[in-house]
């Protein structure tokens, strides 16, 4: 039964399945069915689709199919459970159909991050191979090793420096570029296109800008240095320079992350509804004014978004430092220890139980968060 | 509530049956193989997936070898392909705790094998039908040894490189009247003598981004080597010889002789984590030299500048010299196989054949060296990698050659605490060391 | 809203059009010394792509400044070693068979999910919610080897859904935080007048709710693509790495030797991965535009 919806009027289908049902068990037996059938057959048509397409010879073809079969298929999934719900009994209609909506997205993080996350759950509490339990003795480490240690102040630092300067400066910059009669998208460009540089891409930037070479091992091509040179200083070994290497390391991070904060900022600020910011500046309101009092309120929510993601983003971070060995510049962080117990120290105890820590640190963060949404819909 | 309940089951099981509908129909494809039969080997499934730590041109050389001389071959009815992987540690811990592990691995670090067979996620070349006295026949039993696990092996060696090596500037040496030392004495003399005639002998650079330290292990190792002899080395290797141990603190001071001596280093011993090692020899080619000698592996010929200088002519190199005891640092890779079938195993054969190393040896741009013993020196591309080759296969014979000890040693050591304590003594000197050696010796894991 | 707006206690001078003006150029300037500020890393970058590896080797690459015009030290060999590099083409194929997808998904997934945590009542709502957000801290790389296990088992290693299907999971807790923290503040009379029509849930979502939207699911859908596309670490374990499946990010990193030696090919191949994603946030900007959610106040 496909009906064309004719924008936001009545829908026809609940006058239809709204009169009260003649034969109940069989076809209510029937509906249920065809509410199992209709997803798992789009899903296993994809899946046949896929298999089918990949084996072609000419990879354009099969690109062309992937991409197709691939948004095609995930509409088409929603379109049909809805419908599928729809052949549900009437009174079991509305309490199923949220979960129509939520549903694929609840069954994809549980097997893509909470099973993964109970798995490393239970491996924090075991040995190096992950063969016997050790009880908390990787938690002991964790809080005890010295480098474990150095690299919790470190991230602190880092959590504290990077969300912050960016969201500001990201801020700023929609603020101001939204003031911009042309040249609007351009300036936001500029500021947008280090996210967009691949990470081996940023790494080898930022060589050009620190490098140091010792007296004697050529010309420098580290711009720092370079300017040191020219204005008749020595070079310096910027990332050996303890505890400002991590400051200049911070300083790639926010380089890269300012335009997401400026993006997600600037979509929000052109939600704010100009014939409020015109009522206010009638009134008299001073452009600053109109900010503090007219544009911060109607963004908090975002702001606060983006500073949440990006201090998860902060936490997780670990190639950046890699660009000198952070074990011997006391630059370490908590992901970079994890990646370092895990993936090449070979103790599977630790590094779960430091990845453990990672989302135990962040709970504050998640906590403010929820209270923060309880207010909105207290009041919406 | 109760029919919420139900919504929500009819949706899970649903997936579920998907779930399960999915498994079913697709077992039998070509990644879910991994049937370890130890008796006869299962047949082959037409595809040999090579994985391995190399990538670039190195990569490039190796396909091009595998494509033109096994692929190409009469009789070979599979497609072998090599893929490299900068991040090769954590992909191959991904792919085989996941259940996904290539046909074959090449490990820069022999002790890795020998953990994928201790984990029994590898398999031994015993159950692949190989002839173990055969192979030790082709490698020597050294390299052979460092796959062990329980009196099985699981390492067949694809590459090795030549560590022990020390490079010169052949038009400055010859300008100034040097001539390459054949011992350690002649060494220093001729260290002592670039001083006393305005020069600087030693450019030694130890920085490698995450890796930073690493160069000066190798200095370590090869002092090891040349002062305690191989058994000694040997037992530092499994820390049976603690590395506050007389014998480690030595080779420590020696190096501190080159690393602290006034005027011997470029810049300066404390200086030597900042420079990259890629740009380390570059001293030794400008006008006047920077330095005039340089202890690395054979690979660092790559980096070498300005673009253009010619083995043998402008460079050229003499093995690290010994000071008690004779002894070849090496470094090299071993393959592990995670799947066995006919396939594979004809792969490997040809693979480690005397005729296709002899082959890829003379592809440009790659310093890879074959640790079989029949492949001859003029298989390589040029002179110095063939005289490379004779030194690696002197030492295998006489049994002096060792694989260099950071790969051997627990990665917490010979890639974190060992790098670190060397920068660490570079940094603060000869003082520091007693408290350095004791922490490498802490973090190396208790069990 | 109205309480956003105070009377102003200080009266805005008069001044008019000449501090409009003036209050211009100096947003123009603050604007130029950021956008400079931001550009000089990438600059350099794109500068080296185009000088000879010794030329990278041995000077910095603000010398060029110094004698901009001298032919002898521009090249765009890098470009065409990039560009001619084996599989170059299929690469790019596979990039946008695995990146399209793995953008749409989950952007999909995340739109129903949020608006049903936004408007849709059903016991555990706040808490699921709670739990999708929570995971934003999970560390990707944790999740590979479990994830791995479930594929292997059930044969998908390899195939274009194994890669969307990770990248939508790795992706959806951002883009539900993101799109309920969006469709959550929609005007509730607005949904409210919608339902009183008799619109269902579909219907409203469809038709009201997802063109609302657009600024939000274009934001990240920008930024879905771009990780998308610059990851390689999902698209090797799940997919593969041989030469027919392997991504775009992927065969430029393997151009680059085990020991780094090839900076030259990685400057110009840092650009070329760049201009796609670059293209895509330029198609995009059109959907921020002011007005759409104008008029729609919330009362």
């Amino acid at each position: 039964m496909v009906q064309e919806d004719t924008g936001l009027g009545l829908d026809d289908r609940d006058l239809m399945d709204g009169t009260p049902p003649t034969n109940p068990f069989s076809v209510h037996i029937l509906r249920v069915v065809a509410a199992l059938v209709i997803p798992i057959a789009t899903l296993l048509g994809m899946w046949v689709a896929m298999n089918w397409v990949q084996n072609l010879e000419n990879r354009f073809v099969t690109v062309i199919v992937a991409i197709v079969v691939g948004v095609g298929g995930v509409w088409l999934l929603y379109w049909a459970m809805d419908s599928a719900v729809d052949q549900l009994p009437l009174r079991f209609r509305e309490s199923v159909r949220p979960y129509v909506f939520v549903g694929p997205a609840l069954v994809l993080l549980i097997l893509y991050l909470v099973y993964p996350a109970f798995y490393t759950f239970v491996l924090s509490f075991q040995d190096a191979k992950g063969s016997g339990f050790v009880g908390l003795e990787n938690y002991a480490f964790v809080f005890t090793d010295e480098r474990m240690l150095r690299s919790i102040r470190n991230s602190i630092g880092w959590i504290i420096v990077v969300p912050l300067v960016s969201v500001v400066v990201g801020l700023g910059f929609a603020l101001l570029a939204d003031r911009l009669k042309r040249m609007e998208s351009a300036a936001k460009a500029l500021i947008f296109l280090p996210m967009a540089i691949s990470f081996v891409g940023a790494s080898i930037v930022w060589k050009f800008i620190y490098s140091f070479r010792p007296e004697g091992f050529g010309e420098q091509i580290g711009l720092l240095n370079g300017i040191m040179v020219a204005l008749g200083q020595d070079p310096v070994g910027w990332l050996q320079q303890q505890p400002w290497n991590n400051l200049l390391l911070m300083v790639i991070m926010i380089w890269m992350q300012t335009g997401f904060g400026m993006v997600i900022l600037s979509a929000a600020i052109k939600g704010v509804p100009e014939d409020i910011m015109e009522a206010a500046r009638i009134d008299g309101a001073t452009e600053p004014q109109v900010f503090w009092r007219v544009i911060i309120p109607s963004i908090a929510s975002t702001i606060v978004v983006v500073l949440t993601t990006m201090t998860i983003n902060v936490l997780k971070i670990f190639d950046i430092v890699w660009l000198s060995n952070p074990e011997t510049n006391g630059t370490e962080v908590i992901a970079e220890r994890m990646m370092r117990w895990f993936f090449r120290n070979e103790h599977d105890g630790r590094g779960a139980a430091i990845a453990v820590f990672l989302f135990v640190a962040i709970l504050p963060v998640m906590i403010l968060n929820i209270r923060r949404f309880r207010r909105e819909e207290a009041i919406r | 509530m109760m029919h919420r309940k139900r919504g929500l089951f009819a949706l899970l099981l649903a997936l579920a049956m998907v779930i399960a509908a999915c498994g079913g129909d697709e077992t039998a494809d070509t990644t879910g193989e991994g049937g370890t039969d130890s008796g006869g080997l299962a047949a082959g499934d037409g595809s040999v997936d090579v994985f391995g730590a190399f990538s670039g041109i190195e990569a490039e050389a190796v396909n091009q070898v595998i494509t033109d001389q096994i692929n190409g071959a009469d009789g070979v009815e599979y497609t072998a392909e090599y893929e490299g992987s900068d991040s090769f540690e954590e992909q191959i811990k991904i792919r085989v705790e996941g259940g996904n592990a290539p046909d074959i691995a090449i490990y820069p670090q022999p002790g890795s094998v020998v953990e994928q067979a201790a984990d029994g996620n590898a398999i031994a070349l015993e159950d692949l039908g190989y002839d173990i006295a055969e192979l030790e026949g082709i490698f020597g039993d050294y390299l052979l040894s460092l796959g062990e696990y329980e009196g099985k092996h699981y390492g067949i060696p694809t590459n090795v490189n030549l560590k022990s090596t020390v490079w010169y500037n052949v038009k400055a040496f010859d300008a100034a009247g040097y001539t390459p030392p054949a011992t350690w004495d002649e060494l220093i003399a001729l260290s002592d003598q670039i001083v006393a005639d305005g020069g600087t002998p030693w450019c030694i650079g130890l920085g490698s981004d995450a890796a930073t330290g690493w160069p000066a292990t190798d200095w370590m190792e090869d002092i090891m080597l040349a002062t305690a002899g191989t058994d000694a080395y040997d037992r530092w290797v499994t820390h049976e010889l603690p590395f506050a141990s007389d014998e480690v603190k030595r080779a420590a001071e020696v190096f501190g002789e080159i690393l602290f001596t006034d005027g011997y280093v470029l810049g300066g011993g404390n200086q030597t984590p900042s420079i990259d090692f890629r740009d380390a020899p570059d001293p030794m080619f400008s006008d006047p030299p920077g330095c005039y000698l340089h202890r690395q592996a054979t690979f660092i010929t790559n980096f070498f500048d300005p673009a253009g200088l010619v083995a043998g002519e402008d460079f050229n190199f003499f093995p690290f010299p010994a000071i008690d005891q004779n002894g070849v640092l090496i470094a090299g890779e071993l393959a592990a196989v995670f799947n066995a079938d006919t396939d594979v195993k004809d792969f490997l054969d040809r693979f480690i054949s005397a005729d296709v190393q002899c082959a890829q040896g003379s592809i440009e741009g790659i310093s890879r060296i074959s640790p079989n013993i029949n492949v001859g020196s003029d298989c390589y591309r040029d002179a110095l990698i063939g005289q490379a080759a004779d030194v690696i296969t002197a030492g295998l014979g006489a049994g002096e050659a060792r694989f260099d000890a950071s790969d051997l040693m627990p990665s917490a050591v010979g890639s974190g605490a060992f790098w670190t304590g060397m920068v660490d003594y570079a940094q603060n000197g000869p003082d520091a060391l007693d408290g350095i050696l004791a922490d490498i010796d802490a973090a190396w894991p208790t069990s | 809203m109205t309480t956003a707006v105070q009377p102003t206690r200080r009266a805005r001078g008069s001044q008019g059009n000449v501090g409009a003006e003036q209050s211009l150029w100096l947003i123009r300037l603050v604007i130029f010394v950021v956008v400079i500020l931001w550009m000089i890393p990438t600059v350099g970058l794109l500068i080296s792509s185009f000088r000879t590896p010794e030329a990278i080797n041995t000077s910095g690459w603000w010398t060029v400044f110094a004698n901009l015009f001298d032919g002898a030290q521009w090249t765009f060999q890098n470009y065409q070693d990039v560009l001619s590099s084996e599989g170059f083409g299929n690469a790019f194929l596979n990039t946008l068979a695995v990146a399209v997808p793995s953008t749409v998904i989950p952007i999909t997934i995340a739109a129903f999910a949020a608006y049903a945590f936004s408007w849709m009542d059903f016991p555990g709502r706040q808490w699921l919610f709670i739990a999708v957000i929570a995971l934003l801290v999970v560390p990707l790389q944790m999740a590979l080897i479990p994830i791995l296990k479930i594929y292997s088992s059930v044969g998908l290693v390899g195939e274009f859904l194994a890669v969307w299907l990770a990248h939508t999971g790795f992706g959806l807790p951002l883009a539900t935080y993101l799109l309920r923290n969006y469709i959550g503040t929609l005007p509730s009379s607005l949904i409210e007048s919608a339902k009183i029509d008799g619109a269902d849930h579909f219907t409203i979502f469809w038709r009201l709710v997802i063109p609302l939207s657009v600024p939000a699911l274009a934001s990240f859908a920008i930024f879905q693509f771009l990780w998308v596309f610059n990851d390689f670490l999902v698209s090797l374990v799940f997919l593969g790495g041989t030469r027919d499946v392997r991504v775009l990010t992927l065969a430029l990193n393997d151009l680059n030797g085990s020991r780094g030696e090839a900076w030259h090919l990685l400057t110009s191949a840092a650009f070329v991965t760049m201009a796609l994603p670059v293209a895509v946030f330029f198609s995009l900007q059109r959907y921020f535009v002011r007005g759409l959610t104008a008029g729609s106040v919330k009362g």
